[in-house]
């Protein structure tokens, strides 16, 4: 028998607050205030798989705005001085220690893709089941983090 | 003091540059260890500390500080496993193959100094 848990939105609540102490809100003054969910009039969503003994993916998306204040944020530049490819690496990698910490608690022959980002439409996930989301805003601009299962690839229909 | 961060993410790469130019250290960076390696090969004087993230293309960060340690000129480099990778065993595998110390993403910059403190790297107290 594994002893790993299935990820909750409150695990990926206290991994979001870890992340806005250490790089998006140092000082405590902008946090991701969670609540209700809110569909971003533009978005850019970042991913990384996971594989192994456990099969999904863990997608943080938000308004582009959002994301430019983020790029800001980690990269200690101001706003309008963000470029397309530091948005884009702040995102995958935001994704990428999200994805790290939610790996921790799953079998331990999980593995980690490298981080990819799109922007406009969010990434889709045929074949899985979302496990659980965080919602909230952040600098009043949508930002959600969620999970999403895979079913065993035996459970696949064949193409 | 000189000192290189590895690290697949630029955004990474910025922070940690960053963190550690405010401390005083003169910084280069490489995106994968093997990068790194090659970089090494040719800096005289060797850094005193790398930031070593672990999931990277081309050459992890475990294959990096087993490779480093086999080399005599980088014996005295300190190298610090970050990354997101927490479980205990990947911990002890780090420590193992040659790291000095771990830190987890996510970390604060006072979690970091902290950590270079300890390891005799920066005066304790320095701030950001």
């Amino acid at each position: 028998m594994s002893d790993h848990v299935t990820p909750t939105a409150d695990n990926l609540r206290q991994i979001a607050e870890q992340v806005w102490a250490a790089y998006l809100d140092p000082e405590g003054v902008r946090p991701l205030l969670v609540g209700e969910s809110r569909q971003a009039a533009s978005a850019v969503s970042a991913s990384v798989s996971l594989t192994g003994a456990w099969y999904g993916h863990v997608v943080v998306t938000c308004s582009s705005v959002a994301a430019r204040h983020a790029a800001a944020a980690f990269l200690a530049m101001a706003a309008d001085e963000v470029s397309d490819e530091d948005l884009t690496d702040v995102m995958g990698e935001l994704a990428n220690i999200v994805g790290g910490n939610v790996k921790s608690m799953l079998p331990a022959a999980t593995a980690i893709s490298l981080p990819h980002v799109v922007a406009g439409a969010g990434n889709r996930f045929p074949t899985t089941r979302q496990i659980c989301e965080l919602f909230g805003t952040w600098l009043d601009e949508p930002f959600s983090i969620s999970m999403w299962q895979g079913r065993e690839l035996a459970e696949v229909p064949a193409a | 003091m000189h000192a290189i961060v590895i690290d697949d993410s630029r955004a990474m790469r910025m922070i940690l540059r960053r963190l550690l130019g405010q401390l005083g250290f003169e910084v280069v960076d490489a995106e994968d260890g093997r990068a790194a390696l090659e970089l090494l090969s040719g800096m005289d004087p060797v850094p005193a500390l790398a930031l070593v993230d672990w999931n990277m293309p081309a050459m992890n960060g475990l294959e990096f500080i087993t490779a480093a340690r086999e080399d005599p000129r980088l014996h005295e480099m300190t190298m610090v496993m970050v990354t997101t990778e927490s479980e205990q065993g990947q911990v002890a595998r780090a420590i193992a193959a040659g790291a000095h110390a771990y830190v987890l993403k996510p970390f604060t910059t006072e979690a970091m100094i902290e950590k270079l403190a300890l390891l005799g790297l920066v005066l304790t107290g320095a701030k950001r």
